[in-house]
């Protein structure tokens, strides 16, 4: 069977964003089945706007240079790179109410579920990961 | 000193994951046998290359440092190399063929049949490097009259290297079995 790595992303900074697409894209390169469930501040991470310009954690602006110097993929081609190469995007449906989100608001190709969605690929997962 | 490849990938300057995402692509479009070069600065490639290679069951044969550039080499392994059955009847065992080795070598020839990035990095000492693929070519380098041994990594090649063989009037080949993957006695190349 192939491996499964269920990946919950909860967090809106940049930071956030390269754990949870850094993580994602290197296991789909392996052959692994990605699914990333977007909930709560996650969801800038997948916004057609939000995710261009994701904020780095305070106190810590001053890495934007090292992310530069180090040629670190922006966080779109990343998420391209990984829609592209077959990791299933769940945004939360919860969420979306709460913040007043439309599916519209996100970049294409993505589902939109509850928790249960999640849950139906992480029970036989043989990783699940929470950023 | 370079190794022939069947394709050179350039990951200089990029932070992972895209030298993992890149192979990946890479190895995609490759046959299953061709041998592809990766070459990374990102210093944290090696491990995810020999990772990445356990994981998805393709053939890690190692790295080469040349100032800042990793150069990693890797195979497209093929789903039925391991169990495919040797069909060519002369065979000898690996520890026959170490145990002749130690003995009188004037009259035989070890012929490796993997390819030159194979050999690069593992090799038994005075084996002949000639890749499956370059062997109808490259008959008239080998002398009839002496015993060939035949090896690859898993006897799969070498199976049909000795057939090539035995057809074209070479009459005393035999097949090395298992082959590089567990041999256990003396190797030198570029790894160690």
């Amino acid at each position: 069977m192939a491996n499964k790595t269920a990946i919950i992303a909860s967090n809106g900074s940049a930071f956030d964003a390269y754990k949870v697409f850094n993580i994602a894209t290197a296991a789909a390169s392996a052959d692994y089945e990605v699914t990333i469930f977007f909930t709560f501040e996650g969801l800038n991470l997948i916004h057609k706007e939000g995710f261009k310009n994701l904020p780095l954690p305070a106190g810590k602006e001053n890495l934007a240079e090292g992310f530069k110097a180090a040629n670190v993929p922006s966080i779109p081609e990343l998420v391209e790179m990984a829609v592209e190469m077959g990791v299933k995007i769940i945004a939360c449906q919860m969420t979306m109410d709460v913040m007043n989100l439309k599916k519209e608001d996100f970049i294409d190709g993505i589902d939109v579920g509850g928790a249960m969605m999640f849950l139906d690929f992480a029970k036989d997962a043989n990783m699940t990961l929470t950023f | 000193m370079s190794i022939k490849v069947d394709q050179v990938l350039d990951c200089k300057g990029l932070s992972c994951p895209m030298p993992i995402v890149r192979t990946k692509k890479a190895m995609d479009q490759l046959e299953a046998g061709q041998v592809i070069e990766v070459q990374a600065t990102d210093k944290g490639s090696l491990a995810d290359i020999q990772g990445w290679a356990r994981n998805t069951g393709n053939q890690y044969l190692g790295t080469k440092e040349e100032g800042d550039v990793l150069k990693h080499y890797l195979r497209k392994s093929n789903p039925g190399e391991v169990k495919e059955a040797a069909k060519f009847e002369h065979t000898i065992q690996n520890d026959e063929l170490e145990k002749a080795l130690a003995g009188n070598k004037e009259d035989m020839i070890l012929l490796d049949v993997r390819e030159p990035a194979e050999y690069e990095f593992k090799r038994i000492p005075g084996a002949v490097s000639i890749p499956l693929g370059e062997l109808e070519d490259k008959l008239d380098t080998l002398d009839k009259n002496k015993e060939i041994h035949v090896i690859c990594r898993t006897g799969s090649r070498s199976d049909m290297a000795a057939q090539i063989l035995s057809e074209q009037g070479f009459e005393r080949v035999k097949n090395v079995l298992p082959g590089m993957s567990e041999w256990t006695g003396t190797t030198e190349g570029g790894n160690q």
